[in-house]
């Protein structure tokens, strides 16, 4: 099972393990990480599970896909050329380790 | 599956009276979170949750509270639609129906039109100095976009907003009065109509309208689901963006100081959206029903078990929200529930943020200049299942 790291915006890092097959933001969710709001329950239409990919990660997750790419212009906090929505991230064993960071808004 | 019309066992009864939640259900809405957070209200004959944190769960968790409902009101008024379904037939018809109604669709499609509209409807009444901003700007604005979005070139804003009435009447109608019924009917009738007709334009001419959108979609929608998913966002399109326009421009009128700040800021018209809605949810309930045995907020529910999402009293949970009846567009910032959760996020929720917050607001702050509530005994806060504003009638400076 797949180990991630979310970073709160106060520096404090929540770990969590993931089932394969299911998406980052609901590793969030299921283990209460805060900050992960996910309103639209993974559909990509509600933008408030935006997260920062590491820097060292962003290669191993990629690039958004189109609607996604769409949404992200309309986060809450700042989009920066790591943004990710959490929801469309799949996870797998290739992305045990991988540390995103939470931004401050969601909403 | 037979729908229990009793309390589940262990579930406290609670009286309240239809008239009064009307009038104002935030006080009952307070007691039950407080001492009945699930409780059986017979003259509503379902199931109130009304904690924040026991709806978020539910809303989480679809595939126990199920959308599909024996026996609603919507489906007698409008027939199969995606509010009243589960995925993966509801998301077959989400993704048909909701490209148009996305944030960037809306910013690089839409949104001049809105203006414009926005501009029209501002300058009929510029010159008057009084106006009632519901009934001669947020709502004809509201139909008006709403219209161009679905893609009825062929319906008036007027046409609309009376559909829209029409269906909602129906869609409330628990005393059962024929008339509604029938005004609802021939409301749905006229609907169908017009979407058969656009729909046949569009297959020739896409125009990236929602019924455009349906038409091709990937995975077939057929001429009856678009019509029948058409008058659901009718009958809930028009008063949300209404609801929240009024409400907050009633707050801020009351409020000068904080209307001077939001004046001086523009960037914090967002922040008075989110309040608005959750101070005042434009849709304060939905319906869900069991699919199997339950177990929230200290009660076991049994399959087939009817339950309303009370999203208006979540939005004031004081366990989330501190001094939760204020109006207070500086409050940290937690996230509302007005626009539902789970796969049923709202589908026009970007649609309304944009006309209200970033056109409707800053136009008409901007436009009417030394604009005043007329403080009109008409102006009444209304309604618990859809609240909003019966009228807000202003003043404003024509010199
Ligand atoms: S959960 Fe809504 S966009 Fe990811």
């Amino acid at each position: 099972m797949p180990i991630v790291i979310f970073e709160l915006p106060d520096g404090t890092q929540r770990k969590v393990s993931a089932a394969p097959g299911t998406v980052l933001m609901q590793a969030a969710v299921s283990n209460g990480v805060e900050g992960i709001v996910a309103e639209c329950g993974g559909n990509a239409s509600c933008a408030t599970c935006h997260v920062y990919v590491d820097d060292r990660h962003t290669a191993r997750v990629g690039p958004p896909n189109d609607v996604e790419d769409e949404m992200l212009d309309f986060t809450a906090a700042e989009r920066r050329p790591t943004s990710r929505l959490s929801c469309q991230i799949g996870l797998s064993d290739e992305l045990d380790g991988l540390i995103v960071h939470v931004p401050e808004e969601q909403v | 599956m037979s729908v229990p019309t009793t309390a589940a066992p262990g579930a406290p009864v609670v009286d309240l009276d239809l008239a009064d939640l009307r009038h104002d259900p935030y006080p009952a809405y307070a007691e039950l979170r407080r001492t009945a957070p699930l409780a059986w209200v017979p003259s509503v004959g379902r199931h109130l949750l009304t904690r924040y944190d026991d709806i978020v769960h539910a809303e989480k968790l679809p595939e126990v509270f199920s959308s599909r409902e024996e026996g609603s009101l919507l489906l007698r008024t409008v027939g199969p639609n995606l509010l009243r379904e589960d995925d993966p037939e509801h998301r077959r018809l989400r993704a048909a129906a909701e490209p148009p109604t996305r944030p960037r669709q809306v910013r690089d499609q839409w949104a001049g039109a809105f203006e414009r509209t926005a501009h029209e409807l501002l300058d009929r009444i510029a010159g008057r100095g009084e106006a009632d901003l519901i009934a001669d700007f947020a709502e004809p604005l509201a139909a008006a976009n709403l219209a161009l979005v679905l893609g009825l070139r062929n319906a008036g804003a007027d046409d609309v907003a009376a559909w829209s009435r029409a269906m909602m009447d129906g869609n409330s109608n628990y005393a059962d009065d024929p008339d509604l019924w029938l005004r609802a009917e021939s409301a749905t009738r006229a609907i169908e109509e017009a979407v058969a007709e656009a729909a046949a334009i569009v297959r020739r001419e896409p125009d990236g309208s929602v019924i455009s959108s349906m038409v091709h979609a990937a995975e077939p929608v057929s001429l009856a689901e678009i019509q029948n998913n058409v008058k659901v966002i009718i009958g809930g399109g028009v008063n949300e963006p209404r609801d929240v326009f009024g409400v907050g421009a009633w707050a801020l009128l009351r409020r000068p100081d904080v209307l001077d700040r939001v004046l001086g800021d523009p960037g914090s018209w967002k922040r008075v959206f989110e309040e608005t809605a959750r101070w005042v949810s434009p849709i304060g309930m939905y319906p869900r029903q069991l699919t199997r045995d339950h177990e929230i907020a200290g009660v076991t529910l049994p399959a087939g078990s009817r339950v309303a999402l009370v999203i208006a009293s979540g939005n004031r949970d004081e366990s989330v929200f501190e001094r939760p009846d204020e109006f207070d567009v500086d409050r940290p910032h937690r996230p509302h529930l007005a626009f539902g959760g789970g796969p049923h996020f709202c589908m026009g929720a970007w649609v309304a943020r944009h006309e209200v917050s970033a056109l409707a607001w800053p136009l008409v702050f901007g436009r009417l200049k030394g604009l005043r509530p007329a403080d009109s005994p008409q102006d009444r806060l209304e309604g618990w299942v859809f609240r909003g504003l019966t009228s807000l009638n202003v003043t404003w400076h024509t010199a």
